[in-house]
């Protein structure tokens, strides 16, 4: 059973492993515990214990999608559906997942995407700098997959991708938000690039992502203790303001 | 009665437009008020749209359209 984190709780545990399929789920009931009131932010860190390649459902739509879905899974890929937004994106054992879920008042400054990506981003590039790594930015990655303008950066190269999804919040004019990072800590970014290139020829997309726009965090941290420093990240995101400033 | 299902002005802030990523309910469905019947994307942000009242639903912007904030996407015959 999941147990997120609550404000309320001063420990912070650390990585959770489960399925992809799992770990979706989860991610998808910290909306909705915030949402139902039961918490006005929610926290997730997860390892996934198998391999899939994970996309909007919006791409089930394209006419290749059938062929393309069998030829990976075939190829160990098998294809999910998440609920935020963006492109196909690897989830594997060398993936480590945050999902934070918090309640927001419309109008106010908090309910904005651009908040909602640095919500995440600063407190994930302050934890970086703790680290010993000061270069860590939010920004886009020119040829990486599922690229965005609120990627988490080393150097130019996406380490941490990221995505939304927002919910009203019933009776109210609060938005719950979920959101979302993907952070490569093991293995060569070029074997999940070659993932998604083979997603991208299947469904007849010439488009084409370069591993050299990606970077895994062992590429910079390669003795890090990962277990023991995600409280850490997950601390700074517990408690970073939730409003803001105007 | 027709009621039709905007995209909230209030539903992100800024002039960005979205895009209609999926209808969760078929044309000529019946649904209820409070139903999810949308999704629109903005910068990889997926925003749920709901049904503001009950009735069969009329859909005018199919997936993929683009869209602003305020604009019309289906309607709701009671």
């Amino acid at each position: 059973m999941n147990v997120p984190l609550t404000t309320t709780e001063t420990t912070f545990p650390s990585l959770r492993r489960m399925s992809v399929e799992e770990g979706l789920r989860a991610e998808q009931s910290l909306l909705e515990e915030v949402c139902e009131g039961e918490s006005d932010k929610r926290i997730l860190a997860w390892q996934p214990s198998d391999r899939a390649l994970v996309m909007p459902r919006r791409h089930a739509r394209l006419a290749g999608f059938p062929d393309a879905r069998e030829r990976l899974e075939e190829a160990g890929w098998p294809i999910q559906f998440r609920g935020s937004g963006g492109t196909p994106v690897p989830q594997s054992p060398g993936v480590v997942n945050l999902a934070l879920a918090v309640r927001c008042r419309v109008g106010s400054s908090a309910a904005h995407l651009e908040w909602g990506y640095h919500r995440l981003g600063d407190p994930w590039c302050g934890w970086l700098a703790e680290l010993g790594v000061a270069s860590a930015d939010l920004g886009p990655a020119p040829g990486a997959y599922c690229d965005g303008r609120f990627n988490v950066r080393i150097g130019g190269r996406k380490l941490v991708g990221t995505a939304q999804r927002w919910r009203r919040v019933q009776g109210c004019r609060d938005m719950a938000l979920l959101v979302h990072g993907a952070m490569q800590v093991e293995g060569n970014p070029a074997e999940l690039v070659a993932v998604v290139n083979d997603f991208q020829a299947a469904i007849d997309d010439p488009q084409r992502f370069q591993a050299a726009s990606h970077i895994a965090l062992c590429d910079v941290l390669p003795d890090l203790d990962l277990e023991g420093t995600i409280p850490g990240l997950l601390k700074r995101l517990m408690t970073s303001k939730d409003v803001a400033p105007a | 009665m027709s009621t039709a299902i905007t995209v909230p002005e209030d539903l992100w802030e800024g002039d960005n437009e979205g895009v209609i990523t999926a209808w969760l309910v078929e044309e000529g469905s019946q649904v209820n008020q409070g139903d999810l019947v949308a999704e629109v994307m903005v910068e990889k942000a997926q925003y749920e749209i709901e049904a503001p009242a009950a009735g069969t639903l009329t859909i005018t912007k199919q997936e993929d359209e683009v869209v602003a904030k305020g604009t019309t996407i289906a309607s709701l015959d009671a």
